[in-house]
């Protein structure tokens, strides 16, 4: 269950680990009663400062997926997520996928291999 | 030729020779405090660096011998020494900049690391504490069975420093013994958990555990030495007693010492891997100065392993390091002026 950050990356470190904490917890890598590190912790691990931590947790904790106790530390709960997705969330998706798309075709990625890294996604969600 | 002429000689010696191997007791990707590819240590340009450096050593090892045998000047050696060998590292660390690799960005932590503890857990830690605290409870009570004298400095030779019996200087003993072994205790429980774990995964992760959990262990030792002078000094002020204290004190730290430099800083001697990027102690290389001193206003860490020698230094750019400083200073230094 290794969380990796990459520091010279042009995302916002805390994002980064919101995100990967939020592979881990939908592929189920992380279960609800599982404990995440004290902020403390993290922050000296990965050699940034308390507050970006802090910053991803409670980002974490807004989603839903944590509970921050003063003394447990951050803690995963189980989160009841409708099967409705409303217009908004879909549409924002398909930009998101749209925008990567490109972004990744613009780097020199052939669209071959965009088409079938998505496929490949596409049949993990399904099996999942 | 006298006693402590020879004393001083081969404490030069022993200095030199601990200079001589330090460079490699270090991360194998890290050179002169230099941030640099695993590989480099085994170049031509690394062995030329490394031959100058052991150089400057020894010759500063062989003057400073030679300046208390011939004019007997044990100051000035001893300054010389220290000057030498300090130059040596700075002009070293300067020759090894030219060859600094940028470290690896990548930085992975593993979720499910265990959360660790110290050694023996913290009663252990915070028994001398409270065995100081309750030895000045006793004296309170039983005042007349304290000697008029009683000492607060020991030498080679025994004690050397004696202070009247009043209750300023006996209490002010006890309480500055019992900040000392706080502040160890703090130490070792920092080490624990307050200090940043490079490897999270694998092997090396398990061999810098141990090599914390080493460190931890000589620290809490150290408090329970630092604590029995005060019940020699209070009870058998005159005894053999600090003699087995001080041979014993020496055989535990030699002996952490050798099993702290076999497994080397951060317990990674051994793990070169060729054609990786550097992965170092995860500190921007200009954040220390001289390669000695840290000082990074955004690390949050304020116990930073050493990038030359084995355990741990303090990162100067956090304020928090400055405020544990002066806790540390003020008492002490309080405490020295009372039992003068």
């Amino acid at each position: 269950m290794v969380l990796r950050i990459d520091l010279k990356s042009p995302v916002p470190v805390y994002r980064q680990i919101v995100d990967a904490v939020r592979i881990l917890l939908v592929n189920g890598e992380l279960n609800p009663g599982d404990s995440l590190p004290p902020v403390r912790r993290l922050a000296l691990d990965l050699g940034v400062h308390f507050n970006t931590v802090a910053e991803a947790y409670r980002t974490l904790e807004e989603e839903g997926w944590l509970e921050i106790g003063r003394r447990s530390g951050a803690r995963v709960v189980s989160r009841a997520v409708s099967n409705h997705c409303d217009p908004e969330t879909s549409e924002a998706f398909q930009r998101r996928l749209r925008e990567m798309a490109a972004e990744v075709q613009a780097r020199g990625f052939p669209r071959d291999r965009i088409a079938r890294e998505l496929r490949r996604l596409a049949d993990n969600l399904e099996r999942s | 030729m006298p006693t402590q002429t020879v004393l001083f000689v081969g404490l030069f010696v022993l200095m030199g020779g601990l200079f001589h191997i330090i460079p490699g007791l270090t991360r194998p990707d890290l050179f002169f405090a230099v941030t640099v590819a695993p590989e480099f240590r085994t170049s031509p340009d690394a062995q030329r660096i490394l031959r100058r450096y052991r150089a400057m050593v020894w010759m500063t090892t062989l003057v400073a011998s030679w300046l208390v045998v011939a004019a007997g000047s044990a100051v000035g050696a001893v300054l010389l020494e220290a000057m030498g060998f300090l130059g040596a590292l700075v002009s070293t660390h300067r020759a090894a900049l030219a060859y600094a690799a940028a470290p690896g960005s990548i930085v992975e932590v593993d979720l499910a690391m265990p959360q660790e503890r110290l050694p023996g857990g913290p009663i252990i830690a915070v028994l001398p504490v409270l065995l100081l605290g309750s030895l000045g409870l006793w004296v309170g009570f039983h005042w007349d069975r304290l000697p008029p004298r009683f000492p607060v400095h020991f030498g080679l030779h025994g004690a050397n420093r004696w202070v009247t019996t009043t209750p300023a200087t006996v209490f002010s003993f006890l309480a500055l013994q019992a900040l000392i072994c706080l502040l160890l205790a703090g130490l070792a429980w920092g080490i624990v958990n307050w200090t940043r774990r490079i490897s999270t995964t694998g092997a090396s992760a398990t061999t810098e555990r141990h090599f914390r959990r080493r460190m931890a262990q000589l620290v809490i030792v150290s408090e329970y030495f630092l604590a029995c002078p005060a019940w020699i000094a209070l009870f058998h002020p005159a005894s053999a007693a600090v003699n087995v204290w001080g041979l014993a004190l020496a055989t535990v730290i030699v002996a952490f010492t050798v099993s702290l430099m076999r497994g080397g800083q951060g317990g990674s001697r051994a793990a070169v891997i060729a054609g990786t990027a550097p992965v170092g102690d995860r500190t921007p290389d200009a954040c220390w100065k001289w390669g000695l001193c840290y000082v990074n206003p955004a690390d949050p860490s304020i116990l930073i392993e050493k990038r030359f020698g084995v355990g741990y230094t303090l990162n100067f750019g956090n304020r928090w390091t400055w405020l544990v400083l002066a806790l540390l200073l003020v008492p002490v230094a309080a405490g020295l002026i009372l039992l003068r």
